[in-house]
């Protein structure tokens, strides 16, 4: 039967289906009386082969911000290789305005784990550790007790999954972070997860060949891997019909997505949309439109690493597309943070190369060198101190370090990047206005 | 903080007669933490967040200790637990209360709150209250931005904090603690 209505907050009470304060956490016994480990039950009588062909089917793309191919990446494990592989979970939301996969794990624990019970048993992956931010100590405590149900009841762990409806039997670990945004980039919570610092690694080898300890490692977002008890349970053609084609002959975006709006809204939280769906929509039917009847001037893409949208972008159609339609680096997590028209957006580029700066791991010379460069400069812009010829050396530096020009390993000072030359193109009178100008005036005598 | 240098020529460690990390710790950790990971070090993240737990924070000796649990040297385990923000080397206070800094928390008028405490509490960020209560600390994103400006006092999330709701919350931990002591 189809399902309609929400899918991922389909437990949690979300506006317009159900009222946020209704929300409580789903244990066990809740969560199976209300269809929950149905999907697990139905999946372990299918061949491990086939819930993979229907993911990449599906085209279920990565919630956590690259949106690669979920299906793609689970067939780049070794076909031939028979020993020890492992699952990460990447719970380690710690990108500013990102708070979506926090109500995943504040509500609805077990559906996290059946989704990666089912994509454990789909790729072989023995063991799982779920990498949670250190931050995260509530939801730290509610994962531990879901996890210790879940053995309980046998899903994990014993005589093999679902107290031995396969032999296949899965661990599940909880891992805490202990603040450290780099410990989101996938290679960089493998190191994490081994006890060192989170130093993100070179590619290749990619993780699914070599990856934690050694072996091959599948990395997926919580919300990714939430979505695959409904594609099992509902078919790859329900998950189809959600979402949206691209537009611009890319690849699609289908199914429902979380998106936490955050800023100068009348409602902020998180909302769950069909993917495609107009900003403006977003804000003012769900989020009850601008808060003091202000106007929209920018929002922040989906994290702040994705980039602002300019005022005249307030329709941009929240998909995969939106990074080659709106220049912006890519929709990310799909959490936008709205300003309204007072907002001073020079504030807004200065904090952000703060939490950059603050954030490098330190292991490029230009991100960890260039990241404090751009942080000084954007603080000598807002206290008008600036000149303009600083104004073209941010956005020197910014096209000069990151994984995109090959100056990095990894992709956090491309984020740093977008977000200030987004910021400082698309609004750069407001910088121009704060800057003096480079010029020295010269005094000439004639005759 | 990507980078803490030391001079290690001058550095001394103190040491007290107690071991931060217990035999019942240890026979804890082996049975619960260590075969979980692969290798001995894969456990090192939980065991400093335990033995932070414990102690409060992570004195150097805590750290030779867990050096020498996990079989590591113990500049490893330095250099793991010096990466991470929430490992603390010096003792912090019995209530941290971290603001939020990053971009909904700003946007929603964070700064007012924390010029607020630090004058309050007579403390600059990261530093802690001569009375050993309050360690005050600017964070990034705490992953709570529909509820801007938030903290994190301690494990619990405030969520729309100002002013007025951080000042009684003040007084009431300093009425409370002042009690006792």
């Amino acid at each position: 039967m189809p399902m309609t209505g929400p899918v991922l907050t389909r437990r949690i009470p979300t506006f317009p289906y159900g009222d946020p304060k209704k929300r409580r956490t789903y244990w066990y016994d809740d969560y199976v009386k209300s269809g929950g480990y149905e999907s697990l039950r139905r999946a372990l009588e299918q061949e491990p082969a086939h819930i993979v062909d229907m993911v990449k089917d599906s085209s279920l793309r990565g919630r956590g911000g690259a949106g690669f191919p979920c299906g793609l990446k689970w067939t780049f494990l070794p076909k031939d290789y028979e020993g020890q592989r492992y699952l990460a979970v990447n719970a380690d939301e710690s990108e500013p305005g990102t708070f979506k996969d926090r109500l995943i794990l504040d509500y609805d624990p077990h559906m996290l784990l059946e989704g990666i019970a089912i994509s454990c048993y789909a790729c072989k992956l023995q063991t799982a550790y779920i990498y949670i931010r250190g931050e995260y100590h509530h939801q730290a405590h509610i994962l531990e007790k879901a996890i210790a149900e879940a053995y309980d009841k046998g899903i994990f762990g014993g005589k093999g999954l679902l107290s031995g409806a396969s032999s296949f039997k899965v661990d599940c670990y909880l891992h805490r972070g202990a603040g450290a945004y780099i410990c989101g980039e996938e290679t960089g919570l493998l190191e994490s997860l081994e006890g060192k610092r989170g130093w993100p690694r070179i590619k290749p080898p990619f993780p699914a060949v070599k990856g934690l300890f050694g072996k091959p490692t599948i990395i997926n977002n919580v919300e990714t891997l939430c979505c695959v008890p409904f594609i099992v349970e509902h078919g790859v053609s329900w998950f189809k019909s959600l979402g949206c084609e691209s537009t611009i002959k890319g690849p699609p975006s289908f199914g429902t997505k979380l998106m936490g709006v955050s800023g100068h809204v009348n409602r902020p939280g998180v909302y769950e949309c069909d993917l495609g769906i107009p900003l403006s929509k977003l804000v003012e039917e769900y989020c009850g439109g601008m808060r003091n009847g202000k106007k929209f001037k920018s929002a922040i893409a989906g994290g702040i690493s994705m980039g602002v949208l300019a005022t005249d972008q307030y329709d941009a159609e929240m998909d995969f597309d939106i990074g080659r339609k709106y220049e912006v680096l890519g929709l990310g997590t799909a959490c936008p943070t709205i300003f309204d028209e007072d907002t001073d957006m020079v504030m807004v580029a200065r904090n952000i190369t703060r939490f950059f700066k603050n954030e490098s791991c330190g292991q490029c010379t230009p991100c960890r060198e260039g990241s404090g460069w751009m942080y000084k400069l954007m603080c000598r812009i807002e206290a008008g101190e600036a000149k303009m010829k600083d104004l073209d050396l941010l956005l020197e530096l910014a096209g000069s370090m990151g994984a995109m020009p090959g100056t990095t390993i990894c992709g956090l000072a491309d984020g740093n990047n977008w977000a200030v030359r987004t910021i400082v193109n698309k609004f750069r009178g407001e910088f121009e206005a704060r800057v003096k100008p480079s010029f020295v005036p010269v005094t000439v005598g004639v005759g | 903080m990507a980078w803490i240098t030391k001079n290690s020529a001058t550095m001394t460690i103190e040491r007290r007669q107690q071991p931060c990390l217990t035999e019942e710790m240890k026979a804890d950790m082996s049975k619960r933490l260590l075969p979980r990971y692969e290798t001995k070090m894969g456990a090192l993240l939980p065991v400093l967040h335990e033995v932070q737990e414990h102690v409060g924070y992570l004195p150097h000796q805590a750290l030779e200790e867990i050096a020498a649990f996990l079989e590591l040297p113990p500049s490893a385990v330095l250099d793991t637990a010096s990466f991470y923000e929430e490992f603390h080397f010096s003792p912090v206070g019995k209530y941290v209360i971290g603001v939020c800094q990053s971009i909904a928390c700003e946007a929603c008028g964070h700064q007012p709150i924390v010029d607020h405490l630090r004058s309050k509490l007579g403390v600059e960020p990261h530093e802690t209250t001569s009375d050993g209560l309050f360690t005050l600390l600017c964070m990034e994103c705490l992953g709570s931005c529909d509820t801007a400006p938030c903290a994190l006092v301690n494990e619990d999330r405030h969520d729309l904090i100002n002013i007025e709701q951080m000042d009684q919350m003040i007084d009431e931990i300093r009425a409370r603690e002042g009690g006792q002591g």
